[in-house]
């Protein structure tokens, strides 16, 4: 698939930003900002605010591309987590405080740890098998989380459930699937 | 732990995959990040997720910015004036290598006027430029005929997480290393004798990125940045 050539292309594209090569920093934009684009729009759903976005994102990937270790991420992986994250930013400050910070950092034993295997993991069949295994509503509230970047108000309105019975959906199913990606 | 325990736990432990898929409020963000960022045992919880979860990265359906959107980035990052790169002008860039090259001859002609120059070393005296294509890194090597070789930095900037390694690739053998070398200043370096063994016209000089401190196994792991071919003059 034409998909191997260009992961490999885009890391060395992101190499040669690590070495301040503004020939591969537009490359890479050539390559990659229509994806990036796609991302930063679904998130923040306003488009003079992505086409802002899509700037900080780009600066943040030039500033940030020796961080980039190959083998670690795949390229693509790599980009679209520094813009999804960006735009998550951008949408979490206008948020409503809602949680208590104490009880979000008492983070108690997590259960065996798993060994990264990017390979297996960042396969696409893997995490859609085993949102499969939920119940559809509640499938569709973690993809609802990850690709729009919906916050637990947004999802349990959207879902017409009181905002705590969607929190306790939600991490029964992050649990859940934890068990069947670990399995 | 009791089965109880375990259900009460469920929030908690789901936290790492809360924070990645961005259901915390920002200060809550905050500071969980900062525990993750600590904590190699979160670490690898963070990593799982954000992994596993990429897999859904497909389903982002990739949108045409404005073509005005990367000459307002790059007016961003590399100021208005806009200095070309090499990848731009090839013209330019050649003639920064050329005048190299041309420094490097009135540097070897001044040492013919030394007095008493030692008339068989000055004929083992060997020039390189170091350059490669989609980098903008150069050296320039001169083996002064009797056992060393010195270096200058061209062009290229320093960062903060890596180094510059250089190697002797002699004979179609394994690139020896002659250890990391400064962007920002001149440097002479010995040969070794692994490297005097093989050493004349025709060895090439390659300078790789490496991790901070050099190659850890003596073997290149980086990319290859700059390289040339030593030459007589």
């Amino acid at each position: 698939m034409a998909m191997q050539a260009d992961t490999s292309e885009i890391a060395d594209l992101i190499a040669r930003c690590a070495l301040r090569d503004r020939g591969a920093f537009r490359q890479l934009y050539t390559r990659t900002s229509a994806k990036l684009f796609g991302v930063a729009l679904r998130i923040l759903r306003d488009r003079a605010e992505t086409e802002e976005a899509i700037q900080e994102i780009y600066i943040k990937i030039w500033q940030k591309a020796d961080r980039y270790v190959a083998g670690q991420y795949s390229p693509i992986s790599w980009l679209v987590a520094v813009a999804r994250n960006h735009a998550l930013d951008k949408v979490r400050v206008k948020r409503p405080v809602s949680e208590d910070i104490d009880a979000a950092l008492d983070i108690a034993d997590l259960g065996p740890s798993p060994e990264r295997q990017v390979e297996q993991a960042e396969d696409s069949a893997r995490i859609a098998n085993c949102l499969g295994t939920l119940e559809p509503d509640r499938a569709d509230a973690v993809r609802g989380a990850y690709l729009d970047g919906f916050s637990y108000e947004e999802l349990a309105q959207r879902h017409s459930v009181p905002l705590n019975t969607m929190r306790t959906w939600l991490r029964r199913s992050l649990a859940k699937l934890k068990e069947c990606l670990t399995s | 732990m009791s089965e109880q325990d375990k259900q009460d736990g469920d929030g908690h432990r789901a936290v790492i995959a809360e924070y990645v898929l961005g259901l915390l409020d920002p200060a809550a963000h905050e500071a969980v990040g900062r525990r993750i960022a600590a904590d190699t045992m979160l670490q690898r919880e963070h990593d799982f997720w954000a992994s596993h979860f990429s897999g859904l990265d497909e389903q982002f359906e990739p949108v045409a910015p404005p073509a005005n959107i990367l000459p307002k980035i790059e007016t961003r990052l590399f100021g208005a004036e806009k200095r070309a790169s090499w990848w731009d002008s090839l013209a330019l860039w050649r003639s920064v290598a050329a005048g190299a090259l041309a420094v490097a001859a009135v540097a070897v002609g001044f040492s013919v006027l030394q007095p008493s120059p030692d008339s068989s070393a000055l004929a083992n005296q060997l020039v390189a430029a170091l350059q490669a294509e989609g980098s903008d890194v150069q050296f320039l090597a001169l083996y002064d005929g009797s056992g060393a070789v010195r270096l200058t930095a061209l062009s290229g900037a320093t960062l903060p997480n890596n180094d510059y390694e250089l190697w002797a690739i002699q004979g179609g053998g394994s690139p020896i290393s002659m250890g990391v070398v400064p962007i920002n200043a001149r440097t002479t370096v010995e040969l070794s004798d692994a490297v005097r063994s093989g050493w004349g016209e025709g060895s090439v000089l390659a300078v790789t990125l490496e991790p901070k401190g050099g190659a850890p196994a003596g073997v290149p792991t980086g990319p290859i940045v700059a390289q040339g071919a030593v030459t007589k003059i």
